[in-house]
């Protein structure tokens, strides 16, 4: 393994960070929400691709089935758990209990319905390509491309459309934003929204280069928390380059620690990330 | 069924005092360390190691929750200074990084080939009649530190209720309460007797447990109540107050987490010797979840409540693995999930409905309500 095989190893592995790390800080720095159930909401993007694309689907509809049924989860728990919790104005440590309780929920649901085995989409076996010399898997590519396109549609988003400013606002000030006339709870369902699909993208994508398994996001919960901590909370362009950051230095690290701990690196870098500029490398919303 | 009984106790003694260490800081002090089960791994794996060396095992497990209080130093210092999330998230990660290191130091730990045939506290011991005797005099004093401790904690109920809600006769919620503690431990001693009269290794681990439980529990109870207790539940409720009184919160909440770590260590070593062998996958990001379901449904901030969420977790746990398997649906990685399942839910339901648990008192613990 050279250098080179273990730099895109890293960037397949922080496209698909970058697009959950996106994902979670958009609801914790929007909501406050400090959600852990995220990794587990990309299982479920995952399973949900799986069984739309073994029940006859191409993947891309599979995906796009994915999502939609990712959000709509993320929207059922808006309505039973974090709404009513707003609205109390409960305290951030009462929600993430509840969202480890939630996380909890989701991963023994998926082991519950489909068991504990590995699963693989339905898919041709495709010979890897050959960049300058490289062997690179196709759906490795498959996976860059996919977040970099999701990456630059969320950039438009926020930048350019209505809801996006209004995104940004409420992130800012969500008392200003309301008096400014910005509809927060429709902006909030906006918010779940765009998660939704990027986690869900992210856990199919996820699947796609690796296999689809109960346990796949629990695992990443470290990594996710670590590339939003390192780009500053609520800053997705932030989060993106602190996903590419971990994703890299993790798969580098490989030939140093061997591949048992990768974890180990990133938590690292969080750690070290937290003693020395823990408001992150870029400015955040919290 | 004695023996079953015995299994009972000592795995919901082991969780109780588990869970004791959690209560400490998540129940007075307000932390949110997912990874508790970091400093049982680090008890345990230290205690195992150190006795295979030939050091007595009373100094490797003094020396299991040092080095478990070293952990609480090093995780503390880089992130109680900060957010509640940044501790969540770190303890997650260390949890997993020690098993992770449980797992492929092999040089070490052995990996998952696991340790066996490591030195059992009372492994040798062939008690004669007199030292039976001892033992159950032993237990019988534990009863009835119990039973004390029960009558004071219903009395100080009540007259606390007499104040607020001016009420003379005795509620009959508290002598329900009373009475099923009474017939519960009343169950526990019996068998306990009956267990070390018969005595077998697991009854002499079960007394070694329910004399650290007592101990530990006296320590906690009366640290809850004195100034640094108090302290403690000010920094839960609202960190300003005790600050502008010119308490040092870092400080203290670092006292709190490596204090919490130093229980979860010793309760390591005595899961080690339920366990007789030990492999990292005992070590599961899952454990500390069974002593988060303890401390919430019992009572954070609330020892007695502790115990209580114990017993209830496990009667919980084995009504689930003897009833469930009997219907046809379920297979075993089923049960498993199934029961995670309840558990995330409890977790789910309580902090909505009920944060303050079965025992907890809401006026105290408020949580920024």
């Amino acid at each position: 393994m050279d250098t080179a095989q273990l730099l895109i190893n890293g960037l397949a592995i922080g496209s698909i960070l970058s697009l959950v790390a996106v994902g979670l800080t958009l609801t914790f720095g929007i909501l406050r929400l400090p959600n852990f159930a995220q990794g587990d909401l990309m299982t479920v993007g995952a399973y949900l691709t799986w069984i739309s694309n073994i029940a006859g689907l191409n993947i891309w509809l599979s995906m796009i089935a994915g999502a939609i049924g990712t959000v709509g989860v993320m929207l059922l728990t808006e309505v039973f758990l974090w709404k009513p919790m707003r609205n109390i104005r409960a305290q951030p440590t009462t929600l993430i209990i509840i969202s480890i309780g939630l996380a909890l929920f989701l991963r023994s649901s998926i082991l519950l319905i489909w068991g504990g085995s590995n699963q693989s989409y339905d898919l041709p076996i495709l010979q890897a390509i050959d960049i300058f010399g490289l062997q690179v898997a196709y759906y490795r590519i498959i996976a860059i491309a996919l977040s970099l396109l999701a990456i630059i549609a969320l950039h438009f988003i926020l930048q350019n459309s209505q809801i996006g400013k209004a995104m940004r606002a409420v992130a800012d000030n969500i008392d200003l934003a309301r008096v400014s006339g910005i509809n927060v709870e429709r902006i909030v369902i906006w918010t779940w929204v765009i998660a939704g699909i990027l986690t869900a993208i992210a856990g199919a994508s996820y699947g796609l280069i690796t296999a689809v398994r109960p346990n796949m996001g629990w695992f990443l919960i470290l990594p996710i928390f670590a590339s939003v901590i390192l780009g500053g909370i609520g800053n997705s362009y932030g989060a993106v380059t602190g996903a590419y950051l971990i994703g890299i230095a993790q798969e580098l690290s490989v030939p140093l620690l061997g591949s048992q701990y990768k974890l180990g690196v990133a938590l690292l870098i969080m750690v070290v990330m937290l003693l020395v500029r823990p408001q992150g490398l870029f400015r955040g919303t919290l | 069924m004695v023996n079953y009984f015995v299994f009972l106790t000592i795995s919901t003694g082991i969780f109780a005092i588990f869970a004791l260490g959690l209560n400490i800081q998540w129940g007075y002090t307000g932390l949110i360390n997912f990874g508790h089960v970091a400093f049982m791994t680090i008890g345990a794996y230290t205690t195992i190691l150190l006795s295979m060396q030939g050091v007595p095992l009373l100094i490797a497990v003094i020396a299991g929750s040092l080095l478990a209080i070293v952990l609480g130093l090093l995780v503390g210092f880089s992130t109680l200074r900060l957010r509640e999330d940044y501790l969540a998230i770190v303890t997650i990660g260390v949890s997993e990084l020690l098993r992770l290191i449980a797992q492929n130091e092999e040089w070490l730990t052995q990996g998952t080939f696991g340790l066996q045939n490591y030195p059992l506290p009372l492994g040798e011991f062939n008690p004669n009649w007199l030292s039976k005797g001892i033992m159950i005099a032993i237990l019988s004093a534990i009863a009835l530190f119990a039973v004390w401790q029960l009558k004071q904690g219903i009395q100080g109920e009540f007259q606390t209720r007499k104040q607020r809600q001016k009420i003379a006769r005795f509620p009959l919620d508290l002598g329900i309460w009373g009475i099923l503690a009474i017939i519960l431990g009343g169950i526990i001693y019996f068998n306990g007797v009956i267990a070390l009269v018969n005595y077998t290794y697991k009854a002499g681990l079960m007394l070694l447990i329910l004399v650290t439980l007592t101990i530990l529990y006296a320590i906690v109870q009366r640290l809850g109540q004195s100034p640094w207790g108090r302290v403690l539940k000010a920094i839960r409720e609202d960190e300003q107050v005790p600050r502008a009184l010119g308490k040092d919160i870092f400080w203290y909440k670092l006292q709190a987490f490596m204090f919490g770590g130093a229980i979860a260590g010793i309760a390591g070593a005595f899961y080690a010797w339920q366990l007789t062998t030990i492999y990292p996958n005992n070590f599961e990001p899952l454990i500390s979840f069974y002593a988060w379901t303890i401390v919430v449904l019992g009572g954070a901030g609330n020892n007695a409540g502790i115990l209580l969420g114990a017993v209830i977790f496990w009667t919980y746990n084995s009504v689930t693995r003897f009833v469930l398997p009997n219907f046809d649906w379920i297979d075993d990685a089923r049960l498993g999930a199934f029961r995670l399942l309840v558990i995330g839910l409890i977790l789910m339901i309580l902090m909505i409905f009920r944060p303050q648990g079965i025992l907890g008192k809401k006026e105290e613990l408020t949580l920024g309500r």
